[in-house]
């Protein structure tokens, strides 16, 4: 397997599973959420972006082969 | 007209309206069992997207996501991670599931096991072990409509009849349309869910504290803490929500409804596709937390039953046509997933259970028409539990997600790694099961160990799979790998 398409794969575990540990945080308060809950929902986007690159290079791949 | 009656009005609008078309597919045509069960393969992105995406609002992401924010603070936030990481998993897993069920026919999760491991008692084995997950499953949803439209008619529609009128007509859908009726209603059900969630999660905290941020100031100042883990609870601290991100997100995929959704699409970009857009669905299970989270600092006296915190603060904050719209919208979200729940039953039994025992010999045709009978008397059998036995399969409930999540070392890796062995499939499956009943029921969930809470069905996972890894390294043959290339490939 492709090491970038890896890569994107794990981010984001890595982001919503292990920084867990460092997020754990009422304070300061991001878009009007305690900081928890900010970086979950900030890893919503982190897997939506991750995936739509692994997307497209599945997509060109398809079509090149 | 008084509260009662608009509200009464509102939520026979939805729940009639989602019925009638729920029934359209299936009037035009009789069904093959395909048709019936997998949409005859055909699904495009549109109903691909609401059959997936419909899945995630239950009647748990309505009620429970708000009374678990009500009572337990910050670990309710694990919510909002475990969906986003399940469609990373799934964007690799369904499209690989679903060539492979077009080519030799599969329709159910048994089949693909059944298949892979070229197993007939291990899809048996498969089926039953599913059923027993589903069921008390099934149950909770009716549970959830009874109390959503009792407590939203006003008690003027008391929980038994509306179970009863609730599930004939999800019967009748199911039995009419199959998967379509399902993925149809579906289309119906989120629109209004999200209609009714972004709407009261964003003007309930509004209108008591100025602003989302303004609520959450006023929580953190009242119970310090409250708001990250473990929150209003002793164990779910950081090591409980970690095991419990991994176990959910890996095993989201493994309940076996799932499976049909993912031969019923079209073709493999279709799930590909969706699986890139789906997270940013996950963001609407912020605003039940919302709901909950201003809920607690509002109702005065505190809360008997965390579940209602939604429902009564729309209550006590607004007229009827508020509380019809959350009875309309939370009743959906119970029947349309639970018909789900009662279509991948019913194709578990009588495909997986009665067809490869008793039922060998029958035709497709004698089982397309078994299987709608099986949806009746499914219904019943849930409806009867419901009502005189609801407490008997609570166990079977807190363990359903661990329970379904035994399965991911089977299926994941008897569709990607060669190696994996037949016996090694029996004996982890079993032995996972085995933990995951075994650890609660010893009040060891969540498990102290090495100074983390572990989720139970976490622990049980990685037992399963260090057992799934090390039998078939020791059982596999060049001849079982040939095979199971082949199963794979072919």
């Amino acid at each position: 397997m492709n090491p970038v398409k890896v890569l994107l794969t794990l981010i984001p575990f890595i982001w919503t599973i292990g920084m867990i540990p460092f997020v754990n945080r009422v304070k300061p308060l991001v878009f009007g959420l305690p900081f928890l809950a900010f970086w979950l929902v900030a890893g919503i986007f982190v897997a939506f972006l991750c995936l739509s690159v692994v997307y497209r290079m599945d997509s060109k791949k398809r079509q090149d082969s | 007209m008084s509260n009662e009656t608009i509200a009464l009005g509102i939520i026979f609008i939805f729940v009639i309206g989602a019925t009638v078309v729920g029934m359209i597919p299936g009037m035009r045509k009789t069904m093959t069992l395909e048709e019936w069960a997998v949409g005859g393969r055909n699904f495009g992105r549109g109903l691909n997207w609401f059959i997936l995406a419909g899945e995630i609002y239950t009647a748990f992401a309505f009620l429970g996501g708000s009374g678990w924010a009500y009572a337990r603070g910050g670990p309710t936030f694990y919510i909002l991670g475990y969906g986003a990481l399940a469609y990373v998993v799934g964007y690799y897993l369904l499209p690989a599931i679903s060539p492979i069920g077009r080519r030799h026919g599969l329709m159910t999760q048994p089949d693909l096991v059944e298949h892979l491991y070229e197993s007939r008692w291990l899809g048996i084995l498969t089926a039953c072990v599913g059923v027993a997950f589903l069921l008390p499953y099934l149950q909770l949803q009716l549970t959830g409509l009874g109390l959503i439209i009792e407590t939203c008619s006003y008690g003027v529609i008391t929980r038994v009849p509306a179970m009863l009128m609730a599930f004939s007509l999800v019967a009748a859908f199911v039995y009419l349309s199959g998967l379509k009726g399902v993925a149809i209603t579906a289309v119906i059900k989120d629109i209004v869910m999200i209609i009714a969630v972004v709407f009261f999660g964003l003007y309930l905290p509004i209108h008591f504290f100025g602003s989302v941020g303004g609520m959450f100031e006023a929580v953190d100042a009242a119970k310090p803490g409250f708001l990250a883990l473990p929150g209003g609870t002793k164990n779910f601290d950081v090591s409980w929500v970690m095991s419990t991100l991994v176990l959910t997100s890996l095993g989201f995929y493994m309940w076996p409804h799932f499976a049909a959704n993912s031969f019923s699409a079209r073709n493999a970009d279709v799930l590909r596709h969706n699986a890139v857009y789906l997270p940013l669905y996950q963001i609407c299970l912020l605003f039940p937390m919302l709901i909950g989270f201003t809920a607690l600092m509002i109702i005065v006296p505190a809360l008997k039953t965390p579940d209602m915190a939604f429902m009564v603060i729309v209550q006590q904050t607004f007229p009827g046509w508020a509380l019809g719209l959350v009875g309309g919208a939370g009743a959906l979200a119970c029947m349309i997933p639970a018909a789900d729940l009662i279509l991948s039953t019913s194709m578990l039994f009588t495909r997986n259970i009665f067809g490869r025992t008793v039922g060998k010999d029958t035709t497709p045709e004698f089982q397309a028409k078994f299987v709608r009978v099986v949806v009746l008397v499914l219904t019943a059998i849930a409806l009867a539990l419901a009502i005189y036995a609801p407490a008997m399969l609570v166990n079977l409930l807190l363990t359903g997600y661990s329970g379904v999540t035994q399965f991911f070392p089977m299926i994941v890796l008897g569709l990607f790694w060669k190696k994996a062995t037949k016996v090694a499939a029996y004996s982890a499956l079993i032995i996972g099961e085995a933990l995951v009943f075994y650890l609660p029921l010893s009040g060891q969930d969540p498990l102290a160990i090495f100074g983390l809470n572990l989720n139970a069905g976490f622990v049980a996972l990685v037992v399963n799979m260090a057992v799934f890894v090390t039998l078939s390294l020791l059982t596999s043959t060049a001849e079982s790998e040939a095979r199971k290339t082949k199963a794979i490939q072919g």
